[in-house]
């Protein structure tokens, strides 16, 4: 079955991980995740889910304080949208072997030109500025697109040799900053047009137009119970065979979740209720333990209750990356990849705990998530309780990842007695230890 | 065929990047990744002899000793083919893979090596001198196959078959 499995999965995950778009996406958004982790640290600093956080420093910095640190929020995650544009167009541009700092460059005037730039203001005059509404989480998907057609075009008459032509004798750097000039042209000429065109339609702008035909029926689809199983299996059963599952998975996956995780950030930002379950910080903090298939889980029982010195020893060894989320030890050293016992609950843990989370969820036991970065490092308990600011969350996190134990228990214990088993016949068998020593041996053996 | 398998300290499952100071050992036993391989070795008829490990750190900071100890440990234990890997896109394990792999062909013991193109150093150093089979790197897409092909080419070493249109297709 395994085989069969593999056999499906395999060209899928090698068409994913080829696409030049699939890529540039989900490099674009490791260029803003940074961003966001940062900015997360500011606005948590000024929502602390501590009663009287906010007076205890009004009396120390001043009333004030949390204009200092929203700004800096703010200017991550109101631009969110441009930011994802310009990253995407830059790691799109490197794709493709064009210039991708100019690619980047004129992909992000690519998407002001679609942003309307006349604001009115509530008496009637009217000014030049941006609305962030537009630059924000709403723009996204706008950002993607832009990014991914301007810097196509871009490259499109790069490749063409579509430069003037300076004269011998001008310097390289002169004649360099000439090349960009007429596929920068095509681009902006592209998106000048498309904006009259889109603005005579019932849309008004391509910001309407994309919110409204690909971001919003995207989320929509993504923001489901089924869609997150889709993601999670996607995620465990690809590192069944070797392949890093969730890089997979987020190809397709990570601008819905981007999208589900901002709106969260942007309501926390704002005092509203929270409007998603299904956020980046969820799927991290409350679906998996220690790395994906939730293998803290595993690691504690190997501790705990295994007895083959190779198992327990293994887990002590990995217990502290666990607690940060880090797995290679496992994966490779038990191994997990393509041990068919393990894999049963490796794929079944992150299932159930998100089907359970969910529902804890939904039943308002735990809040939704804030949305708010935190670092994937961050351990358990932390992590539940800085990302919905409920200490109930956090020990909800602790008897999930106990229960997670109890199904990794019988598993472990089968690959427990194989190796105990085995460590007694090689005893055994050759009357010493299986251990070999190198004290003894030198070259001069051969 | 009796295979011995050469393994970092993650790969045989003694923990991460931090315990690369790990020494020298071996059990005679599959240990850790080699468990990987279990479905395939049947088709090549092959079964493990041990496994030999060291720290990738432990090599670095003296590789000419270690090799020396692997190649005289490897020739104690006379296996029909030793295989140094998989590396993935480990660095420093990779060079050990490489390294040892060479100095015991060139003791008489065939060896086959493998890693991902990553470990540029060690392929570039001594793609000539051995075999060093192309893998994916760690969370790659083609393990299996590299995996098969890794006993393939020390099966087809051990019956002194003419590898060189595998390894043209196959091998760096």
């Amino acid at each position: 079955m395994l085989h069969a499995l593999e056999k499906t999965l395999m060209p899928l995950a090698e068409k994913l991980g080829k696409n030049k778009i699939l890529i540039a996406i989900r490099d674009g958004f490791l260029i803003t995740t940074p961003l966001i982790i940062v900015a997360s640290l500011f606005l948590l600093f000024n929502n602390f889910p501590i009663p009287h956080w906010v007076e205890f420093w009004n009396g120390i910095l001043g009333s004030q304080w949390q204009s200092w640190f929203a700004n800096v929020s703010r200017s991550v995650f109101n631009l969110v949208g441009f930011l994802s544009c310009f990253g995407t167009a830059y790691a799109y541009g490197r794709q493709l072997d064009t210039d991708a700092i100019q690619a980047a460059g004129v992909a992000i005037v690519a998407f002001i030109i679609l942003t309307p730039t006349d604001l009115v203001l509530k008496g009637g005059t009217s000014i030049v500025g941006l609305d962030t509404e537009y630059l924000g989480t709403n723009g996204i998907f706008l950002g993607l697109v832009v990014a991914l057609v301007a810097v196509q075009l871009y490259a499109f008459a790069a490749k063409r040799g579509w430069t003037i032509k300076m004269p011998d004798g001008v310097p390289p750097a002169v004649a360099d900053s000439f090349a960009a000039l007429i596929p920068s042209g095509l681009v902006m000429i592209v998106f000048f047009f498309v904006r009259i065109f889109v603005g005579m339609t019932s849309f008004g702008t391509v910001h309407n137009f994309i919110f409204e035909i690909l971001q919003t029926p995207l989320k929509g689809a993504g923001n489901t119970l089924f869609a997150q199983v889709i993601y999670g299996l996607a995620c465990t059963l690809f590192w069944s065979f070797g392949i890093n599952g969730p890089a997979v998975a987020n190809s397709v996956f990570g601008p819905i979740t981007k999208v589900l995780t901002m709106e969260n950030l942007d309501a926390f930002q704002a005092g509203k209720t929270l409007p998603n379950i299904f956020t980046d910080p969820f799927s991290n903090f409350f679906t998996n333990f220690g790395g994906g298939g939730s293998t803290l889980s595993l690691i504690i029982v190997m501790i705990l209750f295994c007895k083959s010195q190779r198992i327990k020893q293994l887990g002590k060894l990995s217990l502290i990356p666990g607690i940060f989320g880090i797995n290679e030890p496992i994966i490779f050293g038990l191994p997990i990849v393509l041990n068919p016992i393990i894999l049963i609950p490796f794929n079944l843990v992150p299932l159930m705990n998100l089907l359970i989370s969910t529902a804890v969820t939904k039943l308002g036991i735990i809040p939704y998530t804030n949305g708010v970065a935190l670092p994937w490092t961050t351990p358990v308990g932390f992590s539940g309780y800085l990302s919905t600011g409920s200490w109930v969350a956090a020990v909800y996190q602790i008897l999930l990842l106990i229960l997670g134990c109890l199904v990794y228990y019988p598993f472990i214990k089968i690959l427990d007695n194989n190796y105990l088993k085995e460590e007694a016949d090689a005893t055994d068998k050759k009357d010493e230890t299986d251990d070999i020593s190198f004290d003894d041996i030198s070259f001069d053996d051969l | 065929m009796k295979v011995i398998f050469i393994l970092d300290q993650i790969q045989a499952g003694f923990g991460g990047k931090e315990r690369g100071d790990l020494p020298l050992g071996g059990k005679k036993l599959a240990i850790g990744a080699v468990d990987m391989f279990t479905n395939f070795l049947p088709a090549v008829d092959a079964t493990v002899l041990a496994t030999l490990y060291c720290g990738d750190d432990t090599f670095m900071a003296d590789p000419q000793t270690v090799t020396n100890k692997l190649v005289a440990m490897c020739h104690k234990l006379a296996p029909d083919v030793v295989i140094c890997g998989p590396a993935f896109n480990y660095e420093k394990y990779g060079m050990l893979c490489a390294t040892v792999a060479t100095a015991l062909e060139a003791h008489g013991l065939p060896a086959v090596a493998a890693m991902s193109q990553e470990c540029e150093a060690a392929i570039s150093e001594y793609r000539n001198q051995v075999t060093i089979v192309k893998m994916p790197k760690k969370g790659g897409i083609g393990l299996t196959d590299a995996l098969q092909k890794i006993l393939t080419l020390a099966a087809m070493k051990v019956k002194k078959e003419d590898t060189s249109a595998f390894a043209a297709a196959n091998c760096y």
